[in-house]
Order: C-alpha cells, then sequence, then structure tokens
C-alpha cells in the first residue's frame, strides 16, 4: 500500500508530490491517522502555539484507502489543522464525491502550508495540478462557487467536484466551515477560517484514474457480506427513510434534546415534536455518499403549502435536515416550523458555518434577554439596530447568522469563534459573568443534545481533542443501555449500560474512541455502525476490508493498538498546545444545574464527572493529576518518539 | 391475564400502522407481549423485534424502555397497565 502526497506552499506557489510510504500505513492506517501524522511532523519544524489564522498553520485534506472501494456504508473525507475558534487540534470529516473523486486522481492527501498573496483556488485534475486565480469566486457563497467551478471546469476527464468555503471562511470567522459539493459540510473546529486565513477559496478535483486494491476479490466477498447483513436488519429501512431524524422522536420520549439553551431537554410545538414531517415532506431521496448501501439522504423542496412561514421559502430545495441541524434550530433556538428548520439548515451550508456553534451562541444571547440580564440598548449595541432576540424568531436568526458571516457588527465580531469565548468576551465586556449560561465542553460548544444523564457522553464532551464532542467516542453502549455490548467489550459485566453508576463509563470512552479513530482513518461513514457495533466491528469485521484493500492483514487486537496510537497523537497535539487536566471539563449548566424534565429528571454531571474522568485517564494510563501522558503510554502504543518531543517540552507526566 | 400498552414511534409506527396499542398476555413477561406484538403485525415487525440469532430482543437500532426510561430485555416481568415504548436507537448526526 503506498499513496501520494499532494505539498501546496501557498506564499512560494510552489508544489511537489511525496509518496507515502507503506510503513505509514502500517502505523498510521489512513485517513484522519494520516492527516494527523502529517499535521503533526509539520508542527516539529513550525511554531505549534502559532496563530491558527497565520501562514504557520497547516490545512490537511485525506481521504482514507476504504473510500470508494465498494466497502459500502458511506466515504468521508477529513480536514485537519490547528482550530483558529479553539485553538487547539481541529479535524472535520464530511460526504459527498469531493473525497471520491480525489481518490480518482494522482492524490489522496494534500498539505496546504503558507499563505497565497491574491484569492487562489487549487485545481487538481489527474496528476496535474494549479493554482487559479480566485477573483471571481471571492465573495460568493459555497452554492455559486461550486456552481462556477462547475462550469468553468467542464466534464472531461470528470465533472468537477469541489470543496470549498463562503464569505464566512473568507472573513475568518471561527466557526467558520468547509464545505464539499455545496452539499455536505465538514463542521466544527473552523477548517473555513484556516483556508480563508491562506486565501484559498476552494479545491477542486477532476479525475478519471482507478483505484487499487490488493485483494479485490476479498473486498467484492466483504462488500456483499456486508451488505447482505444490512439488508437482513428491518431496523435499516427505517434508518433509510429518516437517517439520523429517526432520533427525533426517540429524543422526545426519553428527554435528551437541547431546548432554548438547555434549559429543557423537548421540544416545544406541534408536527416539530415528532418525525411525521419527514414522510409529507420529504420529497425525494438519493444516495448519501458514494458507495453507501443504506443512502439515509433525502431533498425536500418547499411548495408554500406547509405552513404559513413556509411561504417564504417557496422553491427553496436542499438537503433535508440531519438531527443536529434540526436539534440546533427546533431545540436551541426553539424554531417550531418544518419551514424554517430545513432554511436553517440550507443557509448554514450555504454560508459555510457551524449551526452548532451558531445555535449555542445565538440561544446564549436570547437566554440573556429572556432572564433580562441585558436590556433592549444592550442589544441595539451588538447589532446595530434593533433585534428582539425571541424565541424562534426565524427572521432575527437569520440576521444573528449574517452578523458573524458577514462580521456586520459588534454581536458578529464578538461570537465569530462560538459560545465559549463569545460568553468570555461579552462578560468582560458588561463586567458581568455570564459564564453560567454558555453550554460547551473542553471550550467547543456543545452538540444540541442533552448531556446531563449520560455520563460517557458527557466525558465525551469533557475529552475529546476537537472539543465538546460526541462523535470522538458515541456513547452507544450507555445510551442504548445496551447491556449485551457491554458484556462484549467488558469480559461479561454489565456497567457500561447502567445509567445509575459511573463504573466502566470512562473505559467506554476509551475504548470507544479508538474504534472511531479506526473508522474514522478507513473512511468510511459512522452512522452503518449504530446499527450493530458488535457485529460491524473496526477491529475485526472492518479490519477484514482493510487488509483487502490496503494487504494489511492485522489482528484486532493490533488493530485496536493502532486506534489508540491515533488517539494519543490527538493528545500529545494539546499537550504541547498547554492542555491539561483543568481544560478536560465541561461548562457549569451541565455541571451544577440539574435537569428538570424528561425520563431522567435531577440529572447533573457533577454526580460522576471526576470518578468517570480519573477512570478514562486510568485505561489511557495517563496520570490523573495532570492529565498527560506519561512515558510508558506512549511506548505502548509505539509513540516513544512521540514521548521524547513532550519529554522536551515538559509535557509529560 | 393482564393489560400492557405499547406506544410505537417512527419505522415501528410505520410496522404498526398505528402510534398505540393495547395487549392482554396471560404471562406477565416481556417476551409474551413480544409474541403478541409479532402475532398482531407480522413478520416485518417480529424481523425489527426479535434478533433471529439469540431469539432476544433485537438490540440493533432499537430501544425498548420502561415508564422509568429504562430498557427491557425479554426476562422482564410486566405488571397490569404498564407501558413499554418501541423507538429507534439512533443518535447525533
Amino acid at each position: 500500500m503506498e499513496s501520494r502526497l499532494l505539498r501546496v506552499d501557498l506564499t512560494t506557489g510552489k508544489m511537489r508530490s511525496e509518496v507515502i510510504p507503506h510503513s505509514v500505513f502500517e502505523r498510521w492506517i489512513g485517513g484522519s491517522g494520516i492527516n494527523n501524522w502529517i499535521m503533526w511532523e509539520h508542527f516539529l519544524t513550525h511554531d505549534i502555539n502559532c496563530d491558527p489564522r497565520g501562514p504557520d498553520n497547516i490545512f490537511v485534506f485525506g481521504v482514507g484507502p476504504l473510500a470508494g472501494t465498494g466497502a459500502g456504508s458511506g466515504i468521508k473525507g477529513r480536514i485537519t489543522f490547528k482550530s483558529p475558534c479553539y485553538n487547539m487540534f481541529g479535524d472535520s470529516a464530511g460526504g459527498g464525491k469531493f473525497p471520491y473523486m480525489l481518490r480518482f486522481t494522482a492524490f489522496e492527501y494534500i498539505a496546504i502550508t503558507g499563505k497565497s498573496p491574491k484569492p487562489v483556488y487549487l485545481h487538481i485534475c489527474n496528476d496535474e495540478v494549479s493554482l487559479v486565480d480566485a477573483s471571481h469566486l471571492w465573495g460568493r457563497d459555497t452554492l455559486e462557487t461550486h456552481t462556477m467551478l462547475r462550469e468553468e471546469l467542464g466534464t472531461y476527464p470528470s465533472h468537477a467536484h469541489t470543496l470549498s468555503i463562503s464569505q464566512a471562511g473568507e472573513n475568518q470567522v471561527g466557526i467558520a466551515s468547509v464545505v464539499s459539493d455545496a452539499l455536505r459540510i465538514h463542521a466544527r473546529c473552523g477548517g473555513g477560517a484556516v483556508m480563508g486565513s491562506k486565501n484559498l477559496k476552494a479545491i477542486a478535483v477532476q479525475g478519471n484514474g482507478g483505484l487499487k486494491i490488493q485483494m479485490p476479490e476479498e473486498m467484492l466477498a466483504w462488500s456483499d457480506d456486508f451488505r447482505q447483513k444490512i439488508d437482513e436488519n428491518e431496523a435499516v429501512y427505517g434508518f433509510k427513510r429518516r437517517g439520523t431524524l429517526g432520533a427525533v422522536e426517540m429524543y422526545q420520549h426519553i428527554g435528551s434534546h437541547f431546548w432554548r439553551n438547555n434549559q429543557g431537554n423537548m421540544f416545544r410545538g406541534g408536527e416539530i415534536t415528532s418525525d411525521n414531517w419527514v414522510k409529507k415532506y420529504h420529497k425525494y431521496s438519493e444516495v448519501c455518499s458514494s458507495d453507501c448501501f443504506i443512502a439515509c439522504d433525502a431533498k425536500y423542496k418547499i411548495d408554500g403549502t406547509e405552513s404559513e412561514a413556509a411561504k417564504k421559502y417557496i422553491g427553496e430545495t436542499f438537503r433535508r435536515p440531519e438531527y443536529l441541524t434540526t436539534g440546533s434550530a427546533a431545540g436551541a433556538l426553539d424554531v417550531r416550523d418544518w419551514s424554517e428548520v430545513a432554511h436553517w439548515g440550507k443557509i448554514t451550508n450555504d454560508y459555510g458555518i457551524d449551526n452548532q456553534d451558531l445555535s449555542c451562541a445565538i440561544s446564549f444571547l436570547m437566554e440573556l434577554k429572556q432572564r433580562d440580564l441585558i436590556s433592549d440598548s444592550d442589544v441595539a449595541e451588538l447589532f446595530d439596530r434593533e433585534q428582539s432576540l425571541r424565541w424562534g424568531n426565524m427572521d432575527d436568526i437569520e440576521f444573528c447568522v449574517e452578523s458573524i458571516v458577514f462580521q456586520k457588527n459588534l454581536f458578529g465580531k464578538i461570537f465569530g469563534d462560538g459560545p465559549y469565548l463569545g460568553a468570555i468576551r461579552y462578560s468582560e465586556l458588561k463586567g458581568q459573568n455570564f459564564m453560567k449560561y454558555a453550554t460547551y465542553g473542553k471550550g467547543g460548544a456543545s452538540f444540541t443534545e442533552e448531556m446531563r444523564p449520560f455520563p460517557t457522553w458527557m466525558n465525551n464532551m469533557a475529552v475529546a481533542s476537537r472539543g465538546a464532542d460526541h462523535l470522538k467516542g458515541i456513547g452507544l453502549i450507555e445510551k442504548f443501555q445496551r447491556k449485551d455490548l457491554s458484556k462484549i467489550y467488558f469480559d461479561g459485566r454489565t456497567e457500561a449500560a447502567d445509567l445509575s453508576v459511573p463504573t466502566l463509563k470512562g473505559a467506554s470512552t476509551a475504548l470507544i474512541e479508538n474504534q472511531v479513530a479506526l473508522l474514522n482513518s478507513y473512511g468510511v461513514c459512522l452512522f452503518h455502525w449504530m446499527l450493530d457495533p458488535a457485529g460491524y466491528t473496526p477491529q475485526d469485521y472492518y479490519g477484514k476490508a482493510y487488509a483487502a484493500a490496503t494487504g494489511i492483514d492485522r489482528t484486532p487486537d493490533e488493530l485496536m493498538l493502532d486506534g489508540a496510537r491515533i488517539c494519543n497523537l490527538e493528545k500529545a497535539f494539546n499537550s504541547r498546545i498547554g492542555m491539561r487536566r483543568e481544560h478536560d471539563t465541561v461548562c457549569e449548566r451541565w455541571m451544577w444545574e440539574p435537569t428538570d424534565e424528561g425520563m431522567y429528571p435531577g440529572s447533573v454531571a457533577a454526580e460522576m464527572f471526576n470518578p468517570v474522568l480519573d477512570e478514562y485517564y486510568e485505561w489511557r494510563g495517563w496520570d490523573k493529576d495532570s492529565g498527560l501522558q506519561t512515558r510508558k503510554s506512549l511506548e505502548d502504543v509505539g509513540l516513544g518518539d512521540v514521548a521524547d518531543v513532550l519529554e522536551n517540552e515538559g509535557s509529560l507526566a | 391475564m393482564i393489560t400492557v400498552h405499547a406506544n410505537f414511534h417512527s419505522h415501528f409506527k410505520e410496522l404498526a400502522s398505528t402510534g398505540e396499542a393495547s395487549f392482554q398476555i396471560e404471562t406477565p413477561t416481556v417476551e409474551a407481549l413480544a409474541e403478541s406484538i409479532c402475532e398482531a403485525y407480522g413478520p416485518k415487525m417480529e424481523a425489527m423485534l426479535i434478533d433471529p440469532d439469540t431469539h432476544e430482543l433485537n438490540e440493533r437500532g432499537t430501544m425498548f424502555v420502561d415508564a422509568k426510561g429504562m430498557r427491557i430485555s425479554m426476562g422482564d416481568q410486566l405488571s397490569d397497565g404498564d407501558t413499554i415504548t418501541f423507538l429507534v436507537g439512533i443518535a447525533g448526526g
């Protein structure tokens, strides 16, 4: 197995191709694992404490070895960089056809450094690469940019697939994202600001090369088996129809939404509290990412008959909202009309901006207004106009979004890095402490879901390498109370599935983080994994597909060690920039303020937080007092060289 | 004989063509309830509800909870008037 990396120095315009040798795949699997290593090596020769918006930051795109092979569960590409909004490790996955098409060019990894003197886009056409003037694209949103690039690049050797930023990225807004083919967003952590800071408007790829699979017959057999397993599970048909929106009714039942800045955990209003509208309004389906057997995506088109509010959006069409798009609008902001929720998803995608950070920032301010902690004149000071900040007022919400995207006013400037830094800055500005109303973990914006009854999820929010995150260590065992999985993973013990005790919750985070690191490195979607995480284990079942694709045949134990190695490198990155145990924490609301509705009332994080965190460090072999890695813990996963770096910088326990 | 109420959501609701139903069962167990539901709604519901390998409740992509939000298992006892909710198990997105 080998691959090619395209290095681009935007300051000089120089580009060169490098071979990524087999040994790198042996150590880092691919995808996010290799991205992490490219960034780690970069910051051995560049200042890791650099300004993330400066030319010393690096922007890496990579796609794992199962992407495009028929592995059957959707492709995910990954971007990796130092985060401008959270100032720590940053990365983000995205689907669509861009990562698929990159594999049909000569490259699977791209590493971009420096800063272009003028706006450009990077064009990769098979093995030819060029930097092209992008002044005609500057000032465009992601849909306009994608459409114009498709038109100007033609259809040979293929249609162009794009990765682009909007005006938010151009303005280096900390929570700006990168959008694939104008449809699929690499949200979280501010990759769009990094591209914007480099004057890089887009990357466009065209290719018609093939993929090399080491053992094609084995890969086909694996794919057939996977498809058969998927088809045999009746639950898949619900997944196909609803995608992640299937969570709406479950969350409404148990109390796991994030309502009005997490003052509650149930949606209010009629239709929006169920998923009836999936059938009513989602007009047609399409394949989600390339190669996916589940195809949970669909589109909507608003005809204006759906509701009074829908008349504002007649003709609007886009992907149907995912759960977190719905959770941020119907939950965090209390938007109760389906068409407005859909419109929220559309504008945050076209503006290429993270809707979790946005909704947490806006709902933070709405709560201050609701509680009369700020006056109308305070609001006018922020927005340079009257702004009601009334829950669910979509016109006001849209102005808040534009304020941030276009940096129109004080609100845009203060909250452009998300709710955590925004709340700190606003507290300083007003000379009052508003932090008890900010929802975050480790400095990252909350995912708009209720966390308090779920100790593993809460721990994930505190320790995730990119700040508040359920996708690094998704807590299926606990949230779905899967005793069967707990028994499999923990030698017959069931406590990991028991919400009432802290035992095995930190262990679950560590174990699942390792598994997720593998899936992200293979380059496949996590979604199908919810169907049968025991049957589709990344280290066993998926390990066979990885072996077929790469020829790297590992035991499940060896692959779990590979996953742990990837997680440890992300941790080491954050240790180098000074992050310690005190940073592995969550916001005051989650820690101390009990839930007062849902099936688990009275839950607070503080009940179990420290025992769970201690157990997590124990399972990782890290020092519980400082939160730092030990030499032994790093050498155990083959990272003695990383331990040397940390020791030299005083970041090793 | 006891009466147990079932609330069906999402895909379960489609398979049952209703959001609510009540079942009278002679043995007060989840297993008896599951049998009644499968009998009422046919093979697709059975495929969703029962793991064909273990004959336990299918835990893959599902969530079955009692009134306190606790997941139920085949061997659990039920009481007259209990309500069991059948949900799909999906998170995040």
